[in-house]
């Protein structure tokens, strides 16, 4: 690459980069990329009250009590049988309750004990003195959580705010210019047609990238900050946790470059945006369906392989969610990467060559 | 040829509606003025020139460089448009380096030179203000800034003195004169007729998207033979003159002023005149001036378009 396209590129994103990050259309892109997080905002702190409520619990018993112990009660054991395995409950609830009429009138009594060892809660539901009921509710699971988080980011992160985030940025690269018009600033300067599409694709992806790869970030923050520094400890170094959050950010970077050099080229060739942007959205959804040839030009196609934690599909799904779930047909992280790029480099090639056709048409006279 | 902007059986059309059609123009250095009504394709053919739309038929060349080659073409180029649209949130000075930057220039170099175009077009004082709070004057200076900055050696400036107070045109159009002595081409278009007339080397007069003449405005004059040229005389004895002129032949018509101190006489052959008026002049008249009455701009523009077209 010649010294001066570099710097013409430069040129360029200082002026994009300021537009696209100050620009106050494009707020509800910040707020798009900041909904996940508030999502795991809200889980960790459900999830923190519940840890703590779970210890005071536990601390409140008579006796210290195991996963074990707790798993112990089974419906038809008497009240006493469940004290004397775990000590009278911190927890209770006791009603009566009036059944029959007349002569057969009488009284049934009800208690619902609450224990816990800290972590994992045990509700029994006694009837009459005897155990009509147990739920066994388990605390925080990492593993339940890993995939949760992984389903956020696919079905939410990925295809709607990564997707939505690209198409506001990408899309008004050259769109929004010619709205404002504006684009004719460029079009005066000595400047490679394909040099200005290289320095506004550029100026896209970082800005993109900053916001999305922050968003997740922020989300790895919110979803391990109410766990314990040896919990947090154990998830990131011994269970992939960091290897996966890495792994997130790298594919969040790809599927900005992947949707923003569609929305690149579509923001070029359409003037509605509407069109492009729901054939992108169905084409992306639809994937599972598609040929294998087809998936080839899907984004999510890549991104899905590449992603560090699949998801697995609950029993009884019905089959057409549950295509959409699995990833049946996935290509190798090497091969999804390069994938992504060649699928990228033909949209930012589609973007070159229309460029060189774009005209300015004043209508002054 | 190198060395002049060439412009090729060059036609434009947007969709069925006209935009410019069969131009054929070879535009030398010094100012050349593209005049005609609004509508009548002077944007259009800037646009051409500069790349910014591609003719549907026909060649343009700018000293040589295709117009689909940006990146040679706007080294060479600076077009002040009449399109008002800024990057946002710059100030003027942000908006002339930035412009400088994308010509790949270092910052230094690009401080300077942009410090020195608003100097030009008289913007120092505003030079740190945001363009959004520019007056419409401040930002027709800023655009001819633009195009001035990197020193082209064509500019290319549509309607560039609209919005400027009388102060300002004259200093741009001492701008515009000493960039043409010193080399440059220097289109400029306007509907306004006596704007361009005493400014220009030479004028292309459009219509309907056509070129109806061209050249220097004395020659275009020349050509129109079907109205005679205009003369208009001051001396001491109009009314002896009148009848030298006459018994000469070489006046078709003459009419002498109220205050007795001159006439006007059309023509059909100024040269010839200005000849025999060297020979009357030595029989003791004593001549004050002698002035073509209508080879400017307008007057030529009314002989070929009609009057109804004109906007003074």
């Amino acid at each position: 690459m010649k010294r001066i396209w570099w710097e013409q590129i430069k040129g360029v994103i200082r002026l994009e980069l300021k537009k696209t990050f100050f620009a106050k259309r494009g707020l509800w892109i910040y707020a798009v990329a900041l909904m996940p997080v508030m999502i795991f905002i809200a889980y960790s702190i459900v999830n923190s009250t519940q840890i703590h409520r779970s210890a005071s619990i536990a601390r409140r018993g008579e006796k210290a009590l195991t996963y074990q112990d707790l798993q112990a009660v089974k419906n038809g054991m008497v009240k006493e049988e469940v004290i004397s395995r775990l000590g009278k409950a911190p927890v209770v609830f006791h009603w009566n309750e009036h059944v029959g009429s007349g002569s057969d009138r009488h009284v049934v009594t009800h208690d619902e004990y609450h224990y816990s060892d800290g972590a994992n809660d045990l509700y029994v539901s006694l009837v009459d003195g005897r155990v009509a009921n147990v739920r066994l509710d388990d605390g925080y699971n990492m593993g339940r959580d890993s995939i949760m988080f992984a389903g956020v980011f696919q079905f939410f992160f990925l295809r709607l705010a990564v997707f939505f985030g690209c198409l506001g940025i990408f899309m008004n690269l050259f769109r929004g210019e010619v709205l404002d018009r504006s684009l004719h600033f460029y079009f005066l300067a000595p400047v490679r047609r394909e040099v200005l599409v290289a320095g506004k694709f550029i100026a896209g992806l970082l800005a993109t990238s900053v916001i999305f790869v922050s968003s997740e970030l922020l989300q790895h923050v919110a979803f391990l900050w109410h766990l314990s520094p040896a919990v947090r400890d154990l998830y990131l170094y011994h269970n992939h946790g960091l290897e996966n959050a890495l792994a997130y950010l790298g594919v969040t970077v790809l599927a900005c470059v992947g949707y923003g050099a569609f929305f690149l080229v579509a923001g070029m060739l359409f003037k509605n945006p509407i069109i492009p942007t729901a054939v992108i959205l169905v084409w992306e959804w639809i994937d599972p369906f598609l040929p294998a040839l087809l998936k080839q030009f899907s984004v999510i196609y890549y991104l899905k392989a590449l992603c560090p934690v699949n998801i697995p599909v609950p029993p009884g799904m019905p089959p057409l969610l549950a295509m959409l779930i699995s990833n049946s047909d996935p290509v190798s992280a090497p091969l999804a990467i390069t994938g992504l790029l060649v699928v990228a480099a033909i949209a930012l090639y589609a973007s070159s060559l229309q460029v060189r056709r774009m005209e300015i048409n004043y209508t002054t006279e | 040829m190198n060395d002049r902007i060439i412009l090729e059986d060059v036609s434009k059309f947007y969709g069925d509606i006209l935009g410019v059609n069969r131009v054929n123009l070879s535009i030398p250095p010094g100012i050349t003025s593209l005049v005609g009504p609004n509508g009548s394709g002077k944007t259009t053919l800037m646009n051409v020139i500069t790349g910014l739309i591609r003719p549907t038929r026909g060649r343009v060349e700018v000293l040589g460089y295709k117009t689909n080659d940006p990146e040679n073409l706007f080294k060479i180029v600076g077009y002040s448009t009449q399109f008002d649209a800024f990057p946002k949130g710059l100030t003027g000075l942000q908006f002339i380096y930035s412009y400088l930057r994308l010509t790949g220039m270092d910052a230094n170099q690009a401080q300077q030179l942009a410090a020195r175009a608003i100097e030009r077009v008289n913007l120092a004082e505003a030079a740190h203000r945001v363009i959004a709070g520019y007056s419409k004057g401040m930002r027709q200076r800023i655009r001819l800034a633009q195009a001035l900055a990197h020193n082209p050696k064509v500019l290319i400036l549509d309607e560039p003195l609209n919005g400027l107070d009388p102060l300002a045109r004259a200093e741009m159009i001492a701008l515009f004169r000493s960039a043409a002595a010193d080399g440059c081409y220097v289109i400029i278009s306007s509907h306004i007729l006596h704007e361009v007339d005493v400014i220009s080397d030479q004028v292309i007069l459009m219509s309907n998207g056509y070129v109806v003449a061209e050249g220097a405005i004395q020659s275009v004059r020349n050509e129109i033979s079907e109205h005679p040229t205009q003369i208009l005389i001051r001396c001491n004895r109009p009314r002896e003159l009148a009848a030298k002129v006459l018994a000469s032949d070489h006046a078709s018509e003459i009419s002498i002023h109220k205050d007795e101190r001159g006439l006007l006489l059309k023509t059909r052959s100024a040269d010839d005149f200005y000849l025999a008026l060297n020979k009357i002049a030595l029989d003791g008249i004593e001549i004050e001036s002698v002035a073509p009455a209508d080879d400017d701009v307008l007057s030529v523009y009314e002989y070929l378009i009609g009057s109804e077209e004109v906007v003074r």
